[in-house]
């Protein structure tokens, strides 16, 4: 038993970290530099690509790298850290469930050359052997070729013209791109449920590990924060008020990533314990990260409240993050109506 | 990462279930007094006898000398097996003997590891003192060396069985002029010795709950050979003691609780209905509790994964401040499945009682206010 990274899982977040602190810094996100709406992510992929970090958790035999849901969530929580485009989730588990029976799909994918955007309910779905109706959000869809549809008790893969009625909203979270859809009876290319194997447990951990990243990185902010800015003589951070929430940000964290660690071993071995602690990691992963991402603009004051800081991207991101697939109070619905595990 | 086990590990555990399930106690543990001492006693003596006392101690001390994922392991089926929490034990076991093991002398060694092994005796801890709590460098419990003996006066409280132990570990000043954390020293002090009286405090769970004590010292003589570590570096004996408490003495009760949880999910489903359960504002606040009982299982496991590497530091301090809070909200959230009837407080009562008792978990063993001071410091490198 070691919950710890091994050697050659820490040399994998070393890479992605170096690449990211390279080629996505959290200042790219100022509106300085970019406007409001879209991201400059998209430039990501091909590199990702590259890197084989689309492909990280896809079976050798699907064309990825055959590496297991561990490496999978480390990655991700670099992502999270690094408020990478929430796209990239599309094209994890987009890649994952075309790599059975569709390898063309897959690799184009894995390549970078197809996105994938992401599909979250409105409202109730109706969805009955693979056939699904009702009414959505798509995020960071505008240029994909394919949707990854995420429910409470599905995961299905679709070509984004299945979605009818498609109109474009301005997000909350204004580096996301937001539309509007529908589907009348909609066939995927490929889906599985809650039941079937673990395709929709990763989805739930790789949110949970994308999240732990976003209240890490939270975390680190307010804590830089807090050891330059002064008020009456001393740094902000020698105040109890602020050193106390800074502490209560360092524990929602260390709680959200030893549970994500914990889920990524159990998913790692395809048990059967697999839903449960993804659902656990991703209840205690989005609550850091809603807490941190709120405290964090606090204990920056007024400039926590401006677009000039990264203090409110985080809280932005929770947000959005929160409703994919189902937000804390739908997940927490699903959990407890779940068999203990002990 | 892994969670493993060799075929080794698998021996053992099996090993443990089978002992516990043939050994464990039938009858319930009396709440305070003799009666509780002997309970916890006899317990501990069974375990030593049985080769399961002190798994992860040396085996010079008695112990088995096995890895932290043993200790793991058999505190994870000791909660299954649903094993008595020994509270009487835990200073012996988790301070006093870890602080002796690491700075005692030979003779110090010899003589108290074993019979606070084998269930011989019990200890308690003197640290606090009325004007000294979470400010505890600043101690004024005095001692002077007369000839080869410490001549004490002073007070101490809120020392757990006091009225129960044989054994205390004391902090004195032994030097009231050096600057506050260099002038303290850790005795072992005989609880026989002439010049100590109890006052007998009692706590908040239930009337007549006797539990902790004020120790009053007049001209107490103890042994110059007792002092543990050199005179007057008391300071960093004791912190090397609170560093074990904060890592891995907590995790018998982390594991314990998972299952307090599912006690909880089960009553719920039999009173509001599995499918209320789902929509209602008590089934969202217990999925919560779920995940977050689930995380400290995980924050266990990381910890002991850590301590395979180095002793646990500041950074225990996550755990156990997350952990203390937790504990609350877990017994808060019976009140309210029970409903009404939690205003009873039943002869057996496996509910109110212990609800009551988490109010002491923010408070012992350094409050959360002092924990967070730790983390933002010591973990995070804010200021002071
Ligand atoms: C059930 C129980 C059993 C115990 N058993 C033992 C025992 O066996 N032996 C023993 O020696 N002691 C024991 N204690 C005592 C325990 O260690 C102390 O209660 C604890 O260290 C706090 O000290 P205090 O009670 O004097 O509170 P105080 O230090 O007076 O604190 C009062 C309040 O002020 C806050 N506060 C104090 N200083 C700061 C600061 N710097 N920053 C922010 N907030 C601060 C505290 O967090 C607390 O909320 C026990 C306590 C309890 C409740």
């Amino acid at each position: 038993m070691n919950l710890l990274p091994t050697e050659e899982q820490q040399q994998i977040v070393d890479m992605v970290r170096g690449f990211l602190a390279a080629s996505a810094p959290l200042e790219r996100l100022r509106p300085d530099k970019f406007g409001q709406i879209g991201n400059p992510d998209a430039a990501l992929w091909p590199k990702m690509a590259e890197l084989g970090i689309l492909g990280l958790g896809v079976p050798e035999e699907g064309g990825g790298l055959g590496l297991s849901a561990v490496e999978e969530a480390l990655t991700y929580i670099e992502f999270g850290r690094a408020l990478v485009s929430v796209g990239v989730l599309g094209a994890t588990l987009g890649a994952h469930l075309a790599a059975r029976t569709m390898p063309d799909i897959a690799a184009a994918i894995m390549a970078g050359t197809s996105a994938v955007g992401l599909a979250t309910p409105r409202g109730a779905v109706a969805g009955d052997d693979g056939i699904f109706s009702g009414e959505f959000h798509l995020i960071e869809a505008n240029e994909a070729d394919f949707i990854v549809l995420l429910t409470s008790d599905a995961i299905a893969l679709f070509r984004r013209e299945e979605f009818t009625g498609q109109s474009e909203r301005l997000s909350m979270d204004s580096h996301m791109r937001l539309m509007r859809a529908a589907l009348e009876s909609g066939k995927p290319l490929s889906w599985s449920s809650v039941k079937d194997g673990i395709d929709h447990a990763r989805a739930n951990l790789l949110i949970a590990a994308y999240a732990t990243g976003v209240a890490e990185a939270a975390l680190a902010g307010a804590v830089d924060y807090a050891k330059v800015r002064e008020q009456f003589g001393k740094p902000i951070g020698s105040f109890q008020a602020i050193k106390h929430k800074c502490a209560d940000m360092a524990i929602a964290a260390e709680v959200a990533s030893c549970q994500v660690s914990f889920a990524s071993v159990i998913l790692s071995k395809n048990s059967d314990e697999s839903r449960f602690h993804a659902l656990a990691s991703r209840i205690v992963a989005v609550d850091a990260a809603l807490k941190n991402g709120a405290t964090g603009i606090q204990v920056h004051g007024a400039i926590g409240f401006t677009a000039e800081v990264e203090a409110h991207l985080f809280v932005k991101r929770a947000h959005l993050i929160d409703f994919i697939g189902g937000d804390q109070r739908v997940q927490k619905g699903q959990f407890i109506g779940a068999d203990a595990v002990i | 990462m892994n969670l493993d086990y060799t075929a080794e590990d698998e021996i053992f555990r099996a090993e443990a279930r089978e002992w516990l399930d043939a050994n464990i106690p039938r009858e319930v543990r009396p709440p305070d007094g003799p009666g509780m001492r002997e309970f916890d006693l006899g317990w501990q003596r069974k375990q030593f006898e049985g080769g399961w006392a002190g798994v992860s101690w040396p085996v010079e001390y008695g112990g088995r000398g096995l890895s932290l994922t043993h200790q793991l392991i058999w505190y994870e089926e000791y909660a299954k097996a649903g094993g008595p929490n020994a509270e009487l034990l835990f200073v012996g076991c988790n301070h006093a003997a870890p602080t002796i093991m690491a700075r005692g002398t030979e003779k110090q060694k010899s003589y108290h590891l074993p019979k606070i092994l084998s269930g011989e005796v019990a200890w308690c801890q003197g640290f606090s003192e009325p004007n000294n709590g979470s400010d505890l460098g600043g101690l004024k419990c005095r001692a002077e060396i007369v000839g080869d003996e410490l001549v004490v006066n002073g007070s101490k409280i809120w020392t757990s069985s006091a009225h129960l132990a044989d054994w205390q570990e004391l902090l004195v000043r032994t030097d009231p002029a050096a600057p506050k954390h260099k002038g303290i020293s850790w005795l072992i002090c005989d609880m026989q010795t002439p010049g100590i009286e109890l006052r007998p405090i009692l706590i908040m769970t239930a009337p007549g709950h006797h539990h902790f004590n004020q120790v009053f010292y007049t001209d107490v003589r103890i042994p110059l050979s007792n002092v543990v570590g050199e005179v007057n570096d008391g300071w960093n004996v004791a912190m090397s003691t609170l560093g074990f408490e904060r890592g891995t003495a907590g995790m018998l009760e982390n594991i314990r609780y998972g299952a307090v949880v599912e006690r909880l999910v089960d009553m719920a489903r039999q009173r509001l209905g599995a499918s209320a359960l789902e929509n209602d504002d008590i089934g969202q606040r217990l999925a919560q509790l779920r995940a977050e009982v689930t995380a400290v299982r995980a924050m266990t496991y990381r910890i002991a994964s850590r301590a395979a590497i180095a002793p646990p530091g500041s950074e225990a301090s996550l755990a156990r401040a997350f952990f203390s809070q937790l504990q609350q909200r877990i017994r808060r959230i019976a009140l309210d499945i029970i409903g009404p009837d939690s205003i009873e407080l039943p002869e057996d009562d496996p509910w109110i009682r212990p609800y009551l008792r988490t109010y002491s978990n923010t408070i012992a063993a350094g409050t959360s206010e002092i924990q967070r001071n730790i983390i933002g410091e010591r973990v995070l490198g804010l200021p002071r």
